[in-house]
């Protein structure tokens, strides 16, 4: 069968272009992978904000000694576990207590009472020392003395037992026990011959914050060359702006110092064993078959070792010695231990990505296996690089907090955020600040870490390719 | 309906509260109907066996066991038990048992069971931590090393009721001795019979003492009851003692006894931050000096830097306890020590304190530079390489005084210190290894004798773990095993403790007392410093409706304060 059917004319006027009104163009700025990444990080609030934070926290700690120059080891007893000051004051006083115990022998004026009274203060109280004295009690072969920090409510709540005077004619008391600026209720109870009347009196005292002269000038708070002058005087103590442990050591100071152990760890780590996990992902997924099998299965190995036994080992290994940092084994026990999970990643997106079709192309094109890494696999892994990265720093953090809580990490006294802890955690029901702040530092900066990480991986997943996150 | 969800999930899990509450209801601190007690410790005894016995935890529950010779009575006072009398000799001591004291199964106590147990505590197939305590008795030492057999042993039974011992030494302090855990009878029979399942557990354990063992749940919980074959029951007015909580946490044991689960709890004491509570809460607070002393201890053998006493001298011119105890330690209960022996030992009449003081070492930094000087001159050495201070995370803030002496000596002398932070047991085996430079170690007495402090730095002393050796030292020593003259002991342990000072061979640092609570309706707890630190056999309950003679004594109006701050 034939067609022969004669097609109609066209007439050329029909192709004229099209004059009409313009149409709105559907397109927008070209923007290649990373821009696009980065214009997505942008969107997200929380990943942004993080991002600030840990700039913030490098910053604090890489700089933070600079600015806030007081040494993390210093120790200063006359304020220990002080809640956060700024300017905190105290009455200089002499570096000697001069306090001459009261005898009958060597007291003038008194007279025997048949209830202990007439309590008084001897010289001013402070926090260095509080000494006051009583009248005698006849009969009294000695006296008990105790402290309370509210107003007791009889004779089976006097406070603590501070201590005993043995003879009867010793009628006064020295009490330098760790004193706080606060109000003190100070009992005395006579003991005779037959045991316990049921008698005392009390005396409230108020402690001033006071430092000794010595203290003040080994503390650099005034010059040593016109120290007299200061006595008597009341000067600013150095600010606490997180207040001090349990030692008197400035806890900003010891953050500070802190940081530098957790973020070397949390950075310095991670950086290694993402390397270390590409490398072998990468070849293993590349080479595929055999080869791949083979080193799949040392992987499953690898993962299958205890990570806290062989710290342990590698310590013992490395011969680190009592008293001897802990971080080096430490480091390269996470290394050694943590590419494995980073290696399978890599891997999987590898197998994927050899089998894509511009792959197939390129290879058909004659590219080398060099080509095919640098410009095909390699940016294509970069985004999944970059997420693991961001989330393996947080454990590697919290990996040193939990080695240096358990003692085997840093040794005093080189602080880190994780022995900080260990230490408040002694006084969290007296002192909470000590806990608080580097626990504080801990959380925030794995949450940003974290946070961060998931905004990157929804940044660098072309699948959500919307403005929103 | 999401609010009634809500509620109902409340109300489930209420009850869940209520009910569980319901459960440890039972056990209340204080049950006066049945005369019982509840009472809470920190671990599980680790040994019942009294002959084995090293802990401080199994010499608690063993004393409310067992019974021997002599005890301590209500007020810490030594009195006849199962001896009803005794003579004491230089050359020994002879006792006569009373024929009513009874083992829980009714038969009568002999003194066979105290041949046969104090046979057994020498015996080196025993392996007694505490073997040296029967030193003082003829040949323990030597049957202990394995060189005589056990029936030398200088103890012999006359007959069921006459026990009569011959000393290796003069020893004075013996009737202390023989209220010691080490020195309680063992039942032959059943020893021989059990084995190793000996004071295992509660159904192999046999009591001669005010209480018997009922329950023993392992880590869990022990009971006591009242033994009714206890000659001297009639003394003893509680039932039962119950400890149905085993736990280290001091806030734990804090809020069971607010919460009036138990009537008071062995060991920790308060710390800082509980006795702020307990203050708040208007607790009455107790103190009880438990008789130790703590302190730096040197290593004194050849190889060690600390052999050398300018440098020991120059670190004790550093450290003041004044200002370590008060400020640095600040719990309260703990006193400053100037010297090794602490306030409460007798020298002659008076305190050994009183009759002999001894003038502390002066706090100075200069001093303490001069003495560094010499000892590197001596050493020849231009910096003193790190030194190890040993200490344990035990409840004697072994960390606290290790960075604070770290830093002090640092500051101070320039020198580097390393601490070596173990656990309790392991601490203890390094010092007895002598792998250390410094440790941070306490001693507590097992009778109250000077000399149980004393000997520790006799060079003989299994327990010289520093190996301190001085011919002098040794000779007082010597003097005192050979004198019961209690001027010149007095005088001999002065000179001890001046020696211990002026070589700078520890470095004292404080005595230890203990802040504690204790339930206001239970009367007669004894707490001592030597053998077991509590007692529950002479408590008792005073009766809720009867109040105490009411105090008149009102607080007189408050003195003007006095304030200088701005």
């Amino acid at each position: 069968m034939s067609y022969d059917r004669e097609l109609p004319a066209i007439d050329k006027t029909e192709f004229l272009p099209y004059s009409g009104r313009k149409q709105d163009p559907i397109q927008r700025p070209s923007a290649n992978y990373w821009q696009q990444a980065f214009r997505k990080l942008k969107a997200n609030f929380p990943a942004l904000i993080s991002l600030f934070i840990i700039i913030g926290l490098l910053l604090f700690t890489l700089i933070g000694d600079k600015i806030w120059r007081v040494d993390p080891y210093a120790q200063d007893l006359t304020q220990i576990s002080s809640p956060p000051s700024f300017n905190k004051k105290a009455l200089v006083i002499p570096d000697k207590i001069h306090y001459q115990p009261v005898y009958l022998s060597n007291l003038e004026d008194y007279t025997v009472k048949t209830s202990s009274t007439g309590m008084s203060i001897i010289g001013t109280p402070t926090t260095q020392f509080i000494a006051f004295k009583w009248q005698p009690v006849a009969g009294a072969k000695g006296y008990q003395i105790f402290r309370h920090e509210y107003l007791p409510h009889g004779i089976d709540d006097l406070g603590v037992p501070l201590g005993t005077n043995d003879s009867g004619d010793h009628v006064s008391y020295l009490d330098a026990l760790r004193l706080e600026p606060i109000d003190y209720f100070y009992s005395v109870i006579p003991i005779f011959e037959e045991g316990q009347l049921n008698q005392y009196s009390t005396i409230k005292i108020t402690a001033a914050n006071a430092i000794a002269l010595g203290d003040a000038v080994g503390l650099g708070i005034i010059p040593k060359h016109q120290k007299m002058h200061y006595l008597g005087k009341v000067i600013n103590l150095p600010a606490h702006p997180l207040g001090t442990d349990y030692l008197g050591r400035d806890m900003l100071a010891r953050l500070i110092e802190g940081g530098k152990t957790s973020l070397f760890i949390g950075l310095v780590a991670p950086l290694i064993f993402v390397f270390l996990g590409l490398l072998y992902g990468g070849i293993s997924g590349f080479l595929g078959g055999k080869a791949d099998e083979i080193m799949m299965r040392f992987v499953d190995f690898i993962i299958a070792l205890p990570f806290l036994l062989f710290m342990i080992l590698f310590k013992v290994a490395f011969g680190i010695g009592p008293g001897e940092s802990g971080i080096f084994p430490m480091l390269v026990a996470l290394i050694l231990l943590s590419w494995p999970s980073v290696a399978r990643l890599i891997r999987g997106q590898v197998l994927q990505l050899k089998e894509m079709p511009y792959i197939e192309s390129s290879k058909l094109m004659g590219a080398g296996v060099f080509h095919l890494t640098l410009k095909h696999m390699l940016p294509n892994v970069t985004g999944l690089l970059l997420v693991t990265f961001t989330f393996a720093i947080p454990s590697a953090i919290f990996t040193e907090a939990f080695l240096s809580f358990i003692g085997m990490g840093v040794v005093p006294p080189t602080p880190s955020w994780g022995s900080l802890c260990n230490d408040g955690i002694q006084t969290l029901l007296t002192h909470p600040h000590e806990l608080i702040f580097p626990a504080l530092f801990i959380s925030i900066t794995v949450l940003a870490f974290n946070l961060l990480g998931d905004g990157l991986r929804d940044a660098f997943d072309v699948k959500t390719k919307g403005e929103r996150p | 309906m999401p609010a009634l969800t809500k509620l109902s999930v409340l109300v489930f899990f209420l009850s869940v509260l209520l009910s569980s509450c319901g459960i440890s209801k039972k056990e209340t601190a204080l049950n006066e109907k049945n005369q019982e007690i509840s009472l809470a410790l920190t671990t599980e005894p680790p040994k019942l066996n009294s002959i084995k016995s090293a802990d401080a935890i199994s010499f608690i529950i063993l004393d409310h066991l067992t019974e021997g010779l002599l005890r301590y009575g209500p007020n810490q006072q030594l009195e006849p038990a199962i001896a009803k009398k005794w003579k004491l000799t230089k050359t020994g001591a002879t006792f006569w048992l009373r024929t009513d004291a009874k083992w829980q199964d009714g038969i009568t106590v002999t003194a066979q069971d105290f041949v046969y147990a104090w046979q057994q505590v020498v015996n080196p197939k025993t392996a007694s931590g505490y073997a040296f305590i029967l030193y003082p008795i003829k040949n323990a030492e030597s049957i202990n090393k394995g060189k005589l057999p056990l029936e030398s042993l200088g103890v012999k039974a006359i007959d069921d009721f006459t026990l009569e011992v011959t000393f290796e030494k003069p020893c004075p302090y013996f009737l202390e001795l023989v209220a010691f855990m080490t020195y309680r009878p063992i039942r032959k029979d059943l020893h021989q019979e059990w084995g190793r399942a000996y004071a295992a557990d509660a159904e192999t354990f046999i009591s001669n003492g005010p209480f018997t063992l009922t329950e023993w749940v392992h880590g869990a919980k022990i009971v006591m009851d009242k033994n009714p074959h206890y000659w001297d029951k009639d003394s003893i007015s509680l039932n039962r003692i119950n400890i149905p909580y085993i736990t280290r946490d001091p806030s734990a044991l804090f809020n069971l006894f607010l919460e009036e689960k138990i009537a008071t709890w062995i060991t920790p004491a308060l710390g800082s931050g509980s006795i702020k509570k307990a203050l708040k809460e208007h607790l009455s607070l107790k103190k009880f000096e438990t008789g130790a002393v703590f302190y730096f201890e040197f290593n004194h053998r050849d190889d060690r830097l600390t052999h050398n006493k300018n440098l020991r001298k120059a670190i004790q011119h550093v450290i003041d306890p004044y200002l370590y105890t008060n400020k640095v330690l600040g719990i309260a209960g703990n006193t400053p020590a100037y010297r090794l022996l602490p306030k409460w030992l007798i020298g002659n009449k008076k305190p050994l304190h009183e009759e002999y003081p001894l003038t502390p070492v002066t706090i100075d930094h200069k001093i303490a530079r001069d003495y560094l000087a010499r000892a590197k001159q001596e050493l020849n050495l231009t910096t003193i390489p790190p030194l190890y201070l040993l200490i344990d995370d035990g409840g004697s803030n072994g960390s606290l005084t290790g960075e604070y002496l770290q830093e002090l000596l640092n500051d101070v002398l320039g020198l580097t210190i390393l601490l070596d932070k173990q656990i309790f047991k392991l601490r203890l085996q390094k010092q007895y290894q002598g792998e250390f430079d410094l440790t941070f170690s306490g001693w507590a007495p097992d009778y109250n004798d000077p000399l149980t402090f004393a000997d520790m730095f006799y060079s003989q002393n299994a327990n010289n773990s520093a190996q301190y050796e001085n011919v002098h030292y040794d000779m007082l020593i010597e003097s005192t095993y050979k004198t019961t003259n209690p001027k010149l002991r007095a005088q001999l342990f002065a000179k001890m403790q001046r020696i211990l000072q002026e070589d700078a061979v520890i470095i004292p640092l404080y005595y230890s007392g203990n802040i504690y609570v204790q339930h206001p309706r239970l009367k007669g707890v004894r707490r001592s410093r030597t053998g077991s630190s509590i007692n529950f056999s002479y408590a008792y309950i005073i009766p809720e409706n009867i109040t105490l003679t009411e105090s008149n004594n009102q607080p007189e109006a408050m003195p003007e304060t006095k304030k200088v701050m701005p």
